[in-house]
Formats: C-alpha cells, sequence, structure tokens
C-alpha cells in the first residue's frame, strides 16, 4: 500500500461526505444523480492526478500494449453490464403483456375483496421486486392497485395500499442475488452465489412479508367484505378486467413467459454452468436481453432511447469516486472508524452494522453506502458466510423503509400517492413507516444472530 | 426503463365495459296521433303488428286523436297522466309541414325532450315516404352512437325491439372530422409523434366499443336471448355512414339517443338524424 499524506486523505473524505450530501440533496438541487457522481468523480481524479494517486497504466491485452486510462479499472464493468442487461431484459419483456397478465388475473382471483386484495398484491410486489427490480415492481403494483381501488369504489383505502406495497418493494429487493444493486455489489463482493443468497434470504423475506402486510390491514382498516351484496358486485367489478388485453401476440407472451423462467435459472446456474461461470451474470443478462431484443430488431433503439442512462452513468462515476477514495486511503480510514464496531463480533457487531447501515440508507443513496461497505468489507478478507455482509445487505435494503427518499421504489410510491392526490409529506410517510421500519429491522437482527450466524 | 404511465394506461385499457342484458318491458304504450278514430284504429292495428315483439296480453294500448289535444301543453298534460312507457308518434301532428323534410313538428320537438319516456317516430302516414319494409315488422334493428361503450340502456333497447331470430346492429361512427382537427393541431407539436398518435388514438377510439360489442355478443349467447348481434364500429361522418348502413342492411328500425342532460335540445347527430330519416321508424331514447 503507497502512503498518502492525511492531508490528502482528509480532503478526499471531505469529498466523499460532500457527494452523499448532495445526493441526499438530489430533488432540491434539481440535479441528477449522474450528473452529481459525474462532477464529483472529475474532480477527485483531477486531484488524484495533482497528488500522484494514480497513474495511467499500459496493459498487455492479446499482445497489443494499450495505454488504459485510470477510471476503466476502477469501475465494476460485471455489476455494469448486469443492471443494463437486467433492465433491458425487463424493459422488453413486460411488453410481452406476462406481467399484466399476472397482475390482472391475481386482481380477478381476489375477487375485489380488499384484504385478499392486499394480500395478492403484497404478495405480488415481494415476488416482482425479486424477479424484476423493486422500482419496475412498484410502478406495476402501484399503477394497478389505483386502477383497480378506483374501480372497486375503494380509493379511500389506496393510500395503505401504496405504503404497503412501497414497503415490500425493500422486502422483496431481498429474495435474490439481483433483486437489488446493494445485493449485486455485496454479493459479488463477498462471493455469495446465487443460489445460496437465495435459499439465505428467503425465509426472512417471507416472514417480513406477512408481518408487513399483517401491520398494514390493521393500520390501514383494510379488511374484507363481510355482506354478499358487496362481495357480488366487488366481484363483477373486477370480472371487467381483461387480462387478455395487453397480449399483442399469443406466441410472444408464450416466448416472453419461457425467457423470464430461463432468464431465473440461468441466473441461478451461473456459478455451476461450465463456460457461462467464466463469462459471469452480467453476459447472461446482456445475452438475455439480446435475445428478447430480436423480437424488436428494427425498433430495438426506442429501448435503448428508454434506458434510465442516469443510472446507468451514476453507478460508473460512483465506481471511479470509490476507486479515488481507495487511492486515498479513505476507505482505510472509515474501515478504521468501522473496527470498534466489526470488533464486537459477530453477534454484537453484525447487529449495530446493520441498524447504522439502515440509518445510513435512510437518509442517501443505498448504493454508495454498500459499494463503500462492500469495499471495506471487502479488504479485510471476510469469509462469504460472515454475518457482517449480511448486515450489510438487511441494513442498505431495509433503510430504504424508514424515508420516501430512503429508496427509489418508496419515491416511486410517493409519487402515486401524490399523483392520485392523496395527502403525504415526508414526515408523515415517516410516522407512518418507522414502525414497519422497527419491526422489519428486529425480525432482520433477530434472524441474523440466530439462523444466518 | 419502465414508467409509471405506461403501466397505468395498459391496466386502464384493460378494464372493460361489462353489458348485462335487461329487457324492457312496455306495460303501457301511448299511440299519439291527429287521425279520426276510424283512421286510429287502422294506424294502431299496423302498429301493434309491427311491434309484435313487445306486444301481448299484458301490454295496455292507449291513444289519443285529433280532438283529444289542441296544443303541446295539453298533450304532455296527457302523457303526465296516462303514464306510458312507450310513445308512438309522427312528425308534424296537427300541420301540413310533413310535406317539406326540415323539421319534425312542435308536438314532437317537445315529447323527445319534455319527457323521459322513448318516442317511437315513425313515418308521417300521408307523406308515403316509407320504406317497403319499414313497419312490417323489425327484424333488423340497429342502434346508433358515437359512444357505445357501456351504453346498455342503448343494447338493451335495440335487443328489445329486435323480432326473435332478427339481428341487432349495435353501430358506433366515430366522428372524423373531430378526429382529424385533433391530429392536425398534433401535428404542429413537436414533442408529439404525429404517426404514432394518429395509429394508436384510432386503433384506442374503435378498440373500446369493438371490445363492448364482443361483451354484448358473450352476454346475449349467455342469456340464451333469440338475436344475432352484428357490429359496425368505423370511422366517418357520422349522417353519411348511418345512411349507407341503413340502406345496406334494410334496416327496420333505428335506435337512438337524443336527450343531452339538460334537457335542453337533442344531443350531437341526434336531430339531424331525426329530420332527415323519414323512410324507417326511430325509436329516440
Amino acid at each position: 500500500m503507497h502512503s498518502v499524506p492525511p492531508y490528502v486523505t482528509y480532503l478526499f473524505a471531505t469529498l466523499l461526505v460532500a457527494m452523499i450530501f448532495c445526493l441526499a440533496l438530489e430533488e432540491k438541487l434539481h440535479a441528477k444523480k449522474s450528473v452529481i457522481t459525474g462532477a464529483f468523480a472529475a474532480v477527485s481524479l483531477l486531484l488524484a492526478a495533482v497528488f500522484g494517486l494514480v497513474h495511467p497504466e499500459t496493459v498487455i491485452l492479446l499482445g497489443h500494449p494499450i495505454r488504459l486510462p485510470v477510471y476503466i479499472p476502477g469501475v465494476d464493468w460485471e455489476v455494469i453490464a448486469i443492471i443494463l442487461g437486467s433492465s433491458l431484459f425487463v424493459d422488453v419483456t413486460s411488453k410481452c403483456g406476462l406481467f399484466t397478465w399476472i397482475a390482472i388475473k391475481l386482481t380477478k382471483a381476489s375477487g375485489g375483496d380488499p384484504l385478499r386484495l392486499l394480500i395478492f398484491y403484497g404478495v405480488m410486489t415481494v415476488v416482482f421486486s425479486a424477479v424484476l427490480n423493486n422500482v419496475t415492481a412498484m410502478i406495476i403494483v402501484g399503477s394497478l392497485s389505483s386502477v383497480s381501488l378506483a374501480k372497486l369504489r375503494m380509493t379511500d383505502k389506496l393510500l395503505g395500499f401504496l405504503l404497503v406495497e412501497g414497503l415490500l418493494t425493500n422486502v422483496g429487493g431481498m429474495l435474490t442475488l439481483i433483486s437489488s444493486v446493494p445485493n449485486i455489489i455485496v454479493g459479488n463482493a463477498a462471493g455469495i452465489s446465487f443460489v445460496d443468497f437465495f435459499l439465505k434470504a428467503s425465509p426472512y423475506v417471507v416472514v417480513a412479508t406477512a408481518v408487513t402486510i399483517f401491520m398494514g390491514a390493521r393500520l390501514f382498516r383494510i379488511t374484507s367484505l363481510k355482506e354478499e351484496a358487496a362481495k357480488s358486485q366487488a366481484a363483477q367489478l373486477v370480472a371487467g378486467f381483461d387480462e387478455n388485453d395487453g397480449i399483442e401476440s399469443a406466441g410472444f407472451f408464450r416466448f416472453g413467459t419461457v425467457m423470464t423462467a430461463l432468464f431465473i435459472v440461468a441466473m441461478a446456474s451461473v456459478s455451476v454452468t461450465p463456460f457461462i461461470r467464466d463469462l459471469g451474470m452480467g453476459y447472461v443478462a446482456l445475452a438475455f436481453a439480446l435475445i428478447m431484443l430480436v423480437r424488436y430488431k428494427s425498433t430495438a433503439d426506442r429501448f435503448y432511447q428508454a434506458m434510465d442512462w442516469d443510472l446507468l452513468a451514476f453507478f460508473g462515476c460512483l465506481f471511479i469516486v470509490i476507486n479515488m477514495m481507495e487511492h486515498a486511503l479513505v476507505l482505510e480510514l472509515i474501515g478504521d472508524g468501522l473496527k470498534p464496531i466489526l470488533g464486537l463480533g459477530e453477534t454484537t457487531g453484525a447487529g449495530v452494522l446493520l441498524f447504522a447501515s439502515a440509518i445510513a440508507s435512510s437518509v442517501t443513496d443505498n448504493i454508495p453506502l454498500a459499494t463503500m461497505l462492500a469495499k471495506i468489507l471487502g479488504t479485510m478478507d471476510m469469509a462469504a458466510d460472515s454475518p457482517f455482509w449480511w448486515a450489510v445487505i438487511f441494513g442498505a435494503n431495509l433503510g430504504g423503509n424508514i424515508t420516501p427518499i430512503g429508496s427509489a421504489s418508496t419515491l416511486v410510491a410517493v409519487t402515486i400517492i401524490h399523483k392520485n392526490k392523496l395527502p403525504m409529506s415526508f414526515a408523515g410517510f415517516v410516522k407512518i413507516a418507522v414502525p414497519f421500519a422497527v419491526v422489519q429491522l428486529l425480525l432482520a437482527v433477530g434472524y441474523l444472530l440466530t439462523i444466518l450466524r | 426503463m419502465t414508467n409509471l404511465d405506461q403501466f397505468e394506461s395498459a391496466f386502464k385499457s384493460s378494464d372493460k365495459a361489462i353489458y348485462t342484458f335487461n329487457r324492457p318491458r312496455f306495460a303501457r304504450v301511448l299511440v299519439v296521433t291527429d287521425l279520426n278514430a276510424t283512421g286510429l284504429s287502422g294506424f294502431t292495428e299496423q302498429i301493434r303488428s309491427y311491434l309484435a315483439v313487445i306486444d301481448g296480453d299484458q301490454v295496455q294500448w292507449d291513444a289519443l286523436t285529433a280532438d283529444d289535444f289542441q296544443s303541446v301543453q295539453e298533450v304532455l298534460e296527457q302523457i303526465e297522466k296516462r303514464k306510458p312507457d312507450l310513445i308512438v308518434t309522427y312528425r308534424h301532428l296537427k300541420s301540413n309541414a310533413w310535406q317539406w323534410p326540415y323539421s319534425l313538428g312542435e308536438y314532437l320537438d317537445v315529447m323527445t325532450q319534455a319527457t323521459a319516456v322513448p318516442v317511437l317516430v315513425v313515418p308521417h302516414p300521408d307523406a308515403g315516404r316509407a320504406h317497403s319494409h319499414s313497419l312490417v315488422n323489425t327484424d333488423r334493428v340497429m342502434a346508433i352512437t358515437d359512444h357505445l361503450t357501456g351504453d346498455d340502456a342503448l343494447v338493451n333497447m335495440a335487443i328489445g325491439f329486435t323480432a326473435t331470430n332478427g339481428t341487432c346492429w349495435l353501430s358506433h361512427v366515430e366522428d372524423q372530422g373531430i378526429f382529424e382537427r385533433y391530429m392536425d393541431t398534433i401535428a404542429k407539436i413537436p414533442q408529439l409523434n404525429t404517426d404514432t398518435a394518429r395509429e394508436t388514438i384510432a386503433g384506442q377510439l374503435l378498440k373500446e366499443p369493438t371490445d363492448y360489442v364482443a361483451a354484448c355478443q358473450a352476454e346475449i349467447l349467455a342469456q340464451d336471448v333469440p338475436v344475432k348481434m352484428e357490429r359496425v364500429v368505423v370511422m366517418g361522418k357520422r349522417i353519411i355512414e348511418y345512411r349507407e348502413i341503413i340502406e345496406k342492411h334494410k334496416i327496420d328500425l333505428l335506435v337512438f339517443h337524443t336527450k343531452t342532460a339538460d334537457h335542453l335540445a337533442m344531443n350531437g347527430a341526434a336531430y339531424p338524424l331525426a329530420v332527415g330519416l323519414r323512410q324507417i321508424p326511430l325509436l329516440m331514447i
């Protein structure tokens, strides 16, 4: 490890704090994440060059010497490939009508009963968050909730539905390795396989889902219909939904369904599939996206235009900033600060780290936090089954449930709430969400210390 | 990336109007004429034969002759007193203006707006403009509207008047003129793709009534109603399209809405239809 003067480390640490602060105030600054992190990446790179922390390297690729810019190796391209490929795959697959078909089928199966609808939508939110991503899940289930409750003339229950769904996106986001970005980053750094991640996370997700729905039903007084006439009317109203309306082609629908199943299987078996294990999950995600794009080969550019380039550029720039922080020994400094916590041992230490991660993620983006902690824990040679990795995963995901800015999906939930002209302030959200988040975090600590340790 | 509006639109589109069949019942029918007692008898007989599908022992037929009223007010009082479920009449009562096909006459004008009762308007007995198939039976009935989706009342009325094993056309004509006006506006907005807007809006405008007719067909099949249902969902100039469809299918009865929410005047295309289509009976609801 090279030596860095302390004042340089503190200068970079100040930059890191400033970036996190700016990201927390993203809305106030009217600046996109990619622009904020991009600006800090540019400044960090310049300062790193000025202080001689980084030097351009020449690498030999297939016998050719290539001068590699310092910001290229700092980016975790596997993570970028997974996010790019998965987003594109989900976007194209959603055109086949599979997700709307499932959503409407469940709505009809509920018979329009509010409690059954809450349970079905809650479970659907968790599953969609796990298979797709939590933002898409919230968009699908949230928009269906507003349409179906309006049809059932139960808009007074919409606020409760949207809040429960928003809180469940972050629970569902813990089900698989690819369900959320912190999972991908921490899972990759820890070397946790897709199957292992699922087996360890799923029992908690099941319990937390059931508890969240139960609490939501009690708090928002969502109960079953009692009278036969009301039941019959509700069933008739939801019967008007046509699950086949969004299916443009039966063939593409079947193809999309099969490909979604294969995508999950392929992702789950990357580590044991010959050749594919060398290419990684990013390759699988991109390959599946490409196969789906064949259906829209002449208009594929529409999907490229629709990609969230802000998010991808944000990741790219964030990795550069974190890499520069590593060179400036800022991560080592934070690691030293974390040592007292980690020194508390795998029981108390993991519990404290979980709560600390949750509180930090509740006020700022959980991705920089996960990236930073993954780097720090990685340098400490933590075993893949160490509870500290899981403490970061649980904390980074569930912290998003404390405030509306804690995660992108809760922000989407609040957007839908405001779109439907329902009153919901920042403080109002926190007041309702905190009891849910505390229960979910306590369950997580209990699970971490009894089952995962 | 998926967006909120995309899925909300998909779910709203999947929310289809459901049709419930309810056969309309007519316990009292009031025939309003300016004929004398002799003329009334033959006229009523012809009407009862024409409306055999709604007639029966339980239906009470009343009639007003020329002597029963002297003003619009008196007709309205008679309607109020007799409380019919259906009024049968023709244009230009107590007037010779039937010779000029440019209006309805004061009696009919008021009757269609001042009462909530459906009015069956038949060709004037003296005018000789009726088609040969008019007033024979109701084998071929057509409901017309520019907003068919969810209009159970109109569909029920059309089916209710269709003779057993007859055909009922559900017609929805989307106004081409209005559509083109919006398209012209969209063409001037750089943020909106004109071709996409034209294709998708036209498609959606016609999809909804098409889906609704499918729901109606499924319901009458399920209810075992002995009526064949056909669909006419197009974009065009309303009056011209209606005339063509009526001629093409030799329609025996045309059913349409006339009342606006404020009951001040006939809605949309109803007035020109009521004035212009003098060859066949019109059921104005």
